[in-house]
């Protein structure tokens, strides 16, 4: 008994100043030199294993307080720090005690460890609770971003938790709210706190152009406290797609490989066309001092005559037209492809600022990726449901959202729809939008008010449709030619494929390019290679065979390929 | 040889007696045609020189060709999505929406599939119990008609003589002031079997006091209702429970093919001719007395031949000798063939051992014979048994009398206004010549017409209808069953449904009218249909279920009826025939309907079951055998020759067919044809024989005594016959040595295998396409059918592809079985498989060159008695072989095989060189000659529809090649272009979703997942696919009948498709 409670006040004892390093690893700015996660380099080094670094526990301690003493003194360890990182001496921390040090110590530890908890966000108390770490419920913090994502919060609420977009970041709410009951009051229902008048409610109001958020008299206490957890870590454990998104990535910046490289073909070249002359410098040589033997006379064969003779120009001509026809052929089978297509499209849409910065879900706008052939280009309407509140762009200003709202027909002076805006005549919506486009922008003159709305009318329009009501037409980028049979949901759904696997980092392109050849080389090599969800989906259960293969342990997986995945007609038919 | 060739099967005149020219064209897979035929243009032979330099030209010109393509960019394409997209929309994936399919009397429930809001096909919807799912060919082409290019665009006002578009107000405007003035309105329509549609006319009429409804339908069945009006004191047609009887027997009535509601019928008659087992298995049996076969008459055990002035007298003849059996008063018989009237002594003694549980039925148009007909169902007790009038059926309500009326009216000047609603009497009315001169003295007439027919044609406002895919409506096809219809596409042109251009004239219109009948339909259910039990909430959610379910029962009191009625007054009112030498019957095809599905090209290319003639009626002639070697046929025509047919002083040029079981002394000709307004597919193909029919007692007559043929006037040069395409197996006889042979490897066995008498896979032995006993035979036969495929199962032993087996067994194995006893060869499967699979139609003329593209052919096959032969149909598409022929001879592996045992063709390998066609034993490859889908740029190799039509064809166009009959594509599979072989999928399309549904569903593969096109299509379920992996599948279940074969199993190419032996019920005492 005596035994737990002495093992316990020590845990405590050392989760109290773990919490403490925490707290003053963030106050004195630590993470600006220490990674975060304590293990890899920056510009100071991990702190893992840094306490058995030091031969001392005092040198620590003093080279944290003040270390070019140390350098200076020439402690050997010190030096060799100082020379690792590029001279660049850690700043001292005078004020720090003994304890402070071990607290951060003991901080990093944890990290490392992985049994640093953030403590429960309650900010009034502080002090004296003795369950000051407290576990991340996993299944809550699960329920939390099912919430999120079934209630569409993205919609409104960055999915970063740090940028405020239709509504505010969300990071730290809890905090922004005197009492947790009226944060439930308004999520369920934050119409009738306005109404009511509650002072923060209504600040939020006027903050964020007087959109009210929808309310969701469902979510119970319970849902909210989820969702609010989820807020806490949104990263909590890293998501399956990102991290296959980050491999992606990496392969995409594949490195600079001499072999690959022109300058690799030009030195062949050189080289080869080097020895040729060599080889017919020799060749001359040989016949003039072989004629010189049998006829007495040196013969007249330099260079150039042996170049030029029958032979070799024979070869040449064989050579010349071999290479001429593969290179047709390849030239021919490239016909129609376009990888690297980048269009300009009529809106400056950024996927970079969507799917990167904001961190959108690409299911969000491409809806048909998980149920149909086509993962569809979102339609206006969906557009809305962000671009309703968010009317200026980081980029653009209104240059771009103007062109939503001209194709769809919302009047962002008065925030509604209009009536009956196929009817209107175009000098009735050029009012409208010059109108917005003046009041968002001060400094405009009429000049570019006027280039603004000639640019959305030029974007919005083409020889068919005349009008800017209506459909936005995009470039289709990816085509494939008639006779290919292409599946999304097949492909996102029940293959599981990351989008970023075909399309490449849409999440930093600016304007969107063809990632992949989508040559059928490129669709077979893939088949060949990709394993499918075998063991997962029940479906596949009638390949008997192969599963005895698992069982009996001579297999670990199947391809695409295995299962009639290179057949004609799973693509053409 | 004998003239009761019972074991052997046959396939048409030529094949029976060995002629030559057939004999060498069934030999090889495609037809030798001259080049310049070949070619499109006969005049294209006159500048076909060409020489180096042309060639030096075109190589240079492909050559530049290419540079610049490659040169050029790529064409920019543009996404264009909603603005703001419909949440029940998903681009890509198929919506389906439950519906009916209604043309007159012509009903089938139907789920429409959309994709991306246009309608592409039409599947039967299981739910309804009428229909069960099953479809017809109609049903399954109505989807083209909405695409159809003869539509009417917007309302029409006739100045002069042309045709003005006005506006819907302006139109409306006129005909409410015409309406308010008439003094004698006459409103002809058809059959409606809509009950708010009905309600809405009954009140159009009580607004206008002055008007008059006159029904009638285009194919009468007056009489039948008027006997039933006599007898039972019901103006109805009973429910004929073909599931319950026991004894069929049918004067006439071609209750499979199209008279009354022949899905329904379908399905329950082939409930009772399925066998299951083989001991003591049981089948109705079915007698059909008529003197054309009818598809009807094709599938029956026994055949009864009388004339069709004997009809009657057959009538009468049976009722004497039910009625000596049972004691009633026998009446005067009158004078009929020695042969059927030995033959109807027996059925009676047949019908009498079946009492109530047999059935009668009769399609002829004479009261009294349906009177007789309905006393002989009453001595055998079929009345309330078999025959029930507790879900009397709605499909036929018109009487051709109402319009004698009418146009003796008209004629004599006392009609001021006519309203037609969807009718074409001025085509398919009996006496159309008074009706036009009738029509002519009338002020005003108003059509509601959704292409431009004659009748329309003829008036001066036309108030163009909705398609019914368009429009909002309900159906009730039988007492206690209802559908609704509800559009499943925007309309495509300025059109208003009729129902809503009868509401605007009765200022009850609003302000929009795509909603203001539905509205009212909605209302009228609620309170008529649900006498107002259901309000709000409640209401619109049953509303929801019923919409969304398509169908709707109710409960309904029963009706019991007792026969009332004087047989001797019936009697002494039947003419007598005048028995002359020649008759001819007119009947009505599966396909065009008697016109209303013309303008159809799907309808127009498939071919007529029984003579499988396409585009075009012609005259059926009968064919004797002279009892030795020869047939005869009548007047010694062959066919596709040209005759002047003379009927009651109407003459007219109809080419001809020669067809068994076609009665000595009688001939046919369909109607529906010689359509002159019917757009550009069918306007002027084959004649119109309405003009040849004949009123009795103010009913319309479906034949005519005292015709006169004349002799071979000339050749119908597009004669277009598929019959003898793609022949599968021909038999011949050696005339030296009186041994059969196959036809198609005769020289093959003469070069080389001159020693080899048999074994050599099959090629001297007799070849297995159809097996056939009769039900008493029956478990002798699958004894012998067992030990006849052991031989050919020891050779499938065998194979090219070693090793596959291990990969079929696993994963999917895709097998279908189709059920011969079950296929009523009513050919809606092949109008559903063009449908799902794009494929196209090309024309009579290249029919005529045996290039027709269905993926799916039914092959028709004689076996029997001569001069009266059974018919087998067996539907003939790929076999998808595991050993198959015609993947080893690509060049370029354009077809192969499958993981999942499929035999796949990929278009854009295909170089064309037809090796896998020729190589091909059931011969199902077809190869794009010409550009049917114009997909080439080429102008001259894309064939017109009506080649040698010129009258009409000057803008005769391709098929598909305008935008509006695009939209009916399948946006899943791949339009074929020219020079490409193709051929049944196996609707891989269909296959592959399945299988991603059961994917995203994390679940097994069910039987429900995959379902071809064919299988949805049949009424009969005749057709069966599936996994045969799946060991508690449907298809394992079928494969396990011992009546099953594979075609042509002795070649060794181990089909995936599997037939069951045809099984029948004929009654050889019937025949002497």
């Amino acid at each position: 008994m005596l035994l737990l409670f002495v093992s316990g006040s020590i845990l405590m004892g050392q989760a109290q100043t773990a919490e403490r390093g925490k707290e003053i690893f963030d106050a004195k700015g630590c993470a600006a030199c220490h990674a975060k996660d304590m293990t890899s380099d920056l510009v100071g080094p991990a702190l893992k294993g840094v306490r058995e670094r030091w031969e001392k526990p005092e040198d620590l301690n003093n080279w944290v307080r003040n270390s070019a003493e140390m350098i200076a003194s020439g402690h050997v360890y010190s030096n060799e720090l100082f020379e690792k990182f590029n001279k660049v001496p850690m700043l001292p921390y005078p004020d720090l005690t003994d304890e402070d040090i071990e607290s951060l110590l003991l901080y990093s530890e944890a990290v490392v460890a992985g049994t640093f908890k953030k403590k429960a966000a309650d900010p009034g108390a502080e002090s004296g609770d003795a369950s000051a770490v407290v576990d991340i419920d996993m299944e809550m913090l699960d329920k939390g971003k099912e919430i999120f994502n079934a209630k569409g919060c993205a919609a409104c609420h960055s999915k970063d938790m740090k940028t405020d977009l239709v509504g505010p970041a969300l990071d730290g709410v809890e905090g922004r709210w005197e009492k947790k009951e009226e944060l439930y009051n308004w999520i369920r229902n934050s119409a009738e706190m306005i109404e009511a008048g509650h002072e923060y409610g209504t600040a939020l109001f006027e903050k964020f152009n007087k959109v009210p958020m929808l309310p969701y008299p469902d979510l119970t206490d319970e849902d909210i406290d989820a969702l609010l957890l989820y807020v806490q870590y949104p990263d909590g454990p890293p998501s399956i797609d990102e991290a296959v998104a980050d491999t992606q990535v990496a392969d995409g910046e594949e490195g600079f490989s001499f072999f690959k490289s022109n300058i690799f073909y030009i030195l062949l070249f050189l080289i080869s066309g080097g020895l040729v002359f060599l080889l017919a410098m020799v060749l001359a040589k040989l016949k003039n001092e072989a004629e010189e033997k049998e006829f007495g006379e040196k013969g007249t064969h330099n260079l150039i005559s042996v170049l030029m003779s029958r032979s070799v120009l024979k070869f040449a001509m064989f050579a010349f037209i071999v290479f001429g026809i593969y290179f047709t052929a390849v030239k021919a089978m490239n016909l129609g492809r376009q990888q690297n297509y980048q269009p300009d499209q009529p809106i400056n849409y950024s996927h970079k600022i969507h799917a990167g910065v904001n961190k959108i879900d690409c299911e969000f706008c491409h809806d048909g990726a998980r149920r149909s052939k086509h993962a569809m280009i979102p339609g206006t309407n969906t557009c809305m449901k962000c671009h309703k509140g968010i009317k200026n762009g980081s980029l653009y200003g209104t240059a771009e959202i103007s062109k939503i709202y001209a194709s769809i027909g919302f009047d962002p002076n008065a925030n509604k729809y209009i009536d009956n805006y196929n009817d209107l005549s175009q000098e009735e919506v050029k009012e409208i939008f010059t109108t917005w486009i003046a009041k968002q922008n001060d400094d405009f003159d009429s000049y570019k008010i006027n280039q603004q709305w000639e640019n959305i009318v030029e974007s919005l329009t083409n020889d068919q449709k005349k009008t800017v009501q209506g459909p936005i037409e995009w470039e289709r980028i990816h085509n494939l030619p008639d006779h290919v049979y292409f599946n999304h949901a097949q492909h996102v759904e029940v293959g599981k494929i990351a989008c970023q696997t075909c399309h490449g980092p849409i999440e930093e392109m600016e304007v969107v390019r063809q990632y992949a050849p989508l040559s059928m080389g490129w669709c077979i090599n893939c088949h060949r290679e990709t394993e499918i969800q075998f063991t997962e989906n029940p479906y596949y259960k009638n390949y008997k065979k192969y599963h005895e293969e698992f069982v009996a342990g001579t297999r670990d997986h199947v391809t695409v390929e295995e299962i009639g995945g290179l057949d004609c007609q799973k693509c053409h038919y | 040889m004998k003239k009761n060739n019972t074991n052997n099967v046959w396939i048409g005149a030529k094949d029976l007696s060995q002629d030559p020219q057939f004999m060498e064209t069934a030999g090889s897979e495609f037809k030798d045609s001259p080049l310049f035929e070949l070619l499109g243009e006969e005049k294209v032979g006159e500048n076909l020189k060409s020489n180096r330099r042309d060639f030096l030209k075109f190589l240079g010109f492909g050559l530049g060709a290419a540079t610049i393509a490659a040169g050029c960019d790529i064409p920019v394409k543009r996404a264009i999505p909603y603005v703001i997209k419909p949440e029940e929309i998903v681009p890509g994936v198929a919506t389906y929406y439950a519906s009916s399919i209604v043309r007159g009397g012509d009903y089938c429930a139907a789920l429409i599939k959309t994709r991306e809001g246009r309608p592409i096909k039409v599947e039967g919807n299981p739910s309804s119990k009428v229909t069960n799912g099953g479809t017809t060919a109609r049903a399954q082409a109505e989807v083209l008609n909405l695409y159809n290019t003869n539509r009417i665009k917007a309302p029409l006002r006739k100045d002069e003589n042309s045709f003005k578009a006005l506006s819907w107000e302006e139109l409306d405007i006129v005909v409410k002031e015409k309406l308010n003035t008439g003094k004698a309105i006459r409103i002809v329509a058809g059959t409606n079997m809509s009950t708010t549609s009905k309600k809405l006319l009954d009140e159009f009429v009580v607004t206008y006091p002055n008007a008059k409804v006159v029904k009638y339908d285009p194919i009468s069945s007056a009489a039948l209702l008027a006997a039933n009006e006599m007898n039972f004191g019901l103006k109805a047609i009973p429910d004929y429970r073909f599931d319950l009887a026991d004894v069929i027997v049918s004067f006439n009535a071609d209750f499979l093919g199209s008279w009354i509601s022949p899905i329904e019928y379908s399905g329950k008659y082939a409930s009772k001719r399925t066998i299951n087992k083989i001991e003591g298995a049981t089948m109705s049996r079915h007698i059909q007395v008529e003197s054309h076969m009818s598809l009807t008459g094709s599938n029956a055990d026994n055949r009864i031949m009388v004339k069709p002035s004997e009809q009657g007298a057959a009538i009468v003849k049976l009722y004497n000798e039910v009625a000596k059996l049972t004691g009633a008063t026998t009446i005067k018989n009158m004078p009929i063939n020695d042969k059927a009237n030995n033959a109807l002594k027996l059925i009676a003694k047949e019908l009498m051992a079946s009492k109530g549980k047999s059935l009668v039925i009769c399609g002829n148009n004479t009261v009294e014979e349906q009177v007789i007909i309905n006393k002989i169902n009453d001595l055998l007790g079929n009345i309330n048994n078999t025959i029930d009038f507790t879900h009397s059926i709605n499909s036929r309500q018109g009487d051709e009398r109402g319009m004698a009326l009418l146009t003796k009216e008209m004629n004599q000047g006392s009609v001021d206004t006519v309203l037609f609603l969807d009718v074409n009497p001025l085509y398919d009315y009996v006496d159309a010549a008074g009706f036009i001169t009738g029509l002519e003295k009338v002020p005003v007439r108003i059509s509601t017409a959704y292409t431009l027919d004659e009748t329309a044609a003829a008036c001066d406002f036309i108030a163009p209808n909705h398609h019914m895919m368009e429009s909002w409506g309900d159906v009730n096809p039988k007492r206690g069953h209802y559908s609704l219809i509800q559009p499943t596409i925007h309309p495509l042109f300025n059109t208003r449904q009729a129902e809503t251009s009868l509401m605007y004239w009765m200022n009850k219109g609003a302000e929009d009218k795509e909603t203001v009948y539905f509205e009212y339909l909605k209302l009228n259910w609620q309170n008529s249909m649900f006498k107002g039990a259901l309000i709000g909430e409640a209401w619109e959610k049953q509303w929801d279920l019923i919409l969304k379910e398509g169908v709707y029962e109710e409960t309904v009191s029963p009706v019991s009826v007792g026969f009332n009625g004087d047989l001797t007054a019936a009697v002494n009112n039947m003419a007598n025939s005048k028995n002359t030498d020649l008759e001819i019957s007119f009947f009505e095809n599966v396909n065009v309907g008697n016109g209303q599905y013309a303008e159809n090209p799907w309808l127009q290319e498939m071919p007529n079951p029984i003579d499988r003639t396409v585009w075009g009626n012609h005259l059926t002639i009968p064919i004797s055998f002279d009892g030795d070697r020869r047939y005869e046929s009548f007047k010694d025509l062959k066919d596709g020759d040209l005759v002047d047919l003379e009927v009651n002083g109407q003459r007219m040029e109809v080419p001809v067919v020669r067809v068994f079981g076609q009665m000595q002394g009688t001939l046919g000709l369909a109607l529906g044809y010689g359509r002159m307004q019917a757009g550009k597919v069918g306007t002027g193909i084959g004649v119109n024989a309405n003009v040849l029919l004949s009123q009795n007692n103010g009913l319309t007559q479906y034949f005519a005594e005292g015709i006169s043929v004349s002799d071979k006037k000339g050749v119908d040069k597009d004669f277009a016959c598929v019959q003898y395409h793609h022949t599968i197996g021909v038999t011949a006889v050696d005339p030296e040595t009186n041994e059969k042979f196959n036809a198609d490897e005769r020289e093959l066995v003469d070069d080389f295998w001159k020693n080899v008498t048999t074994g050599f896979q099959g090629a001297l032995t007799e070849r297995s396409i159809i097996y056939q006993t009769n039900l008493k035979d029956l478990p002798e036969k699958a004894a012998w059918l067992k030990d006849k495929r052991h031989h050919a199962q020891e050779l499938n032993e065998r194979q090219i592809y070693n090793g596959y087996d291990e990969l079929y067994e696993m994963g999917h194995h895709w097998g279908m079985h189709i059920d011969l006893n079950a296929c009523t060869g009513c050919g809606a499967c092949t109008v559903a498989c063009m449908a799902e699979n794009n494929v196209p139609v090309v024309g009579k003329h290249e029919v005529h060159r045996h290039h027709e593209m269905a993926w799916l052919r039914i092959d028709r096959y004689f076996y029997g008695d001569v001069e009266n032969p059974n018919v087998v149909y067996q539907p003939m598409l790929c076999q998808h072989c595991d050993n198959a022929p015609c993947e080893n001879v690509c060049p370029v592996n354009a077809t192969n095989h499958s993981q999942e045992g499929l035999n796949q063709m990929a278009y854009n390998r295909c170089i064309g060189t037809r090796y896998c066609a020729n190589n091909c034993p059931y011969k199902v490859r077809r190869f794009n000659w010409l550009d049917y889908t114009t997909a080439d740029i080429v102008y001259d190799n894309e064939p017109a529809l009506h080649l040698g039509n010129k009258e009409y064809g000057d803008e005769s166009q391709v098929f598909g090649q305008d935008d509006l009959t695009r939209m009916v594509l399948n946006p899943d599979v791949t339009v074929r272009s020219r020079g490409v072989i193709e051929k049944c999928s196996f609707c891989v399309q269909r296959l592959q979703e399945g299988k991603l549904n059961a994917k995203r569903g994390e679940r097994k593969l069910m039987d429900s997942d995959v379902r071809t096109s064919c299988q949805m299509a049949c009424s009969t379920n005749a057709i069966t696919f599936g996994d045969m992996n799946d060991k508690k599948g449907d298809v394992s279940e079928k494969l396990e009948s011992p009546l099953n074969y594979y075609v042509l199993e002795e070649v060794n190419v181990r089909s995936s498709v599997c037939y069951t032996m045809k099984v029948n019920n004929r009654d050889e005492n019937l025949d002497a």
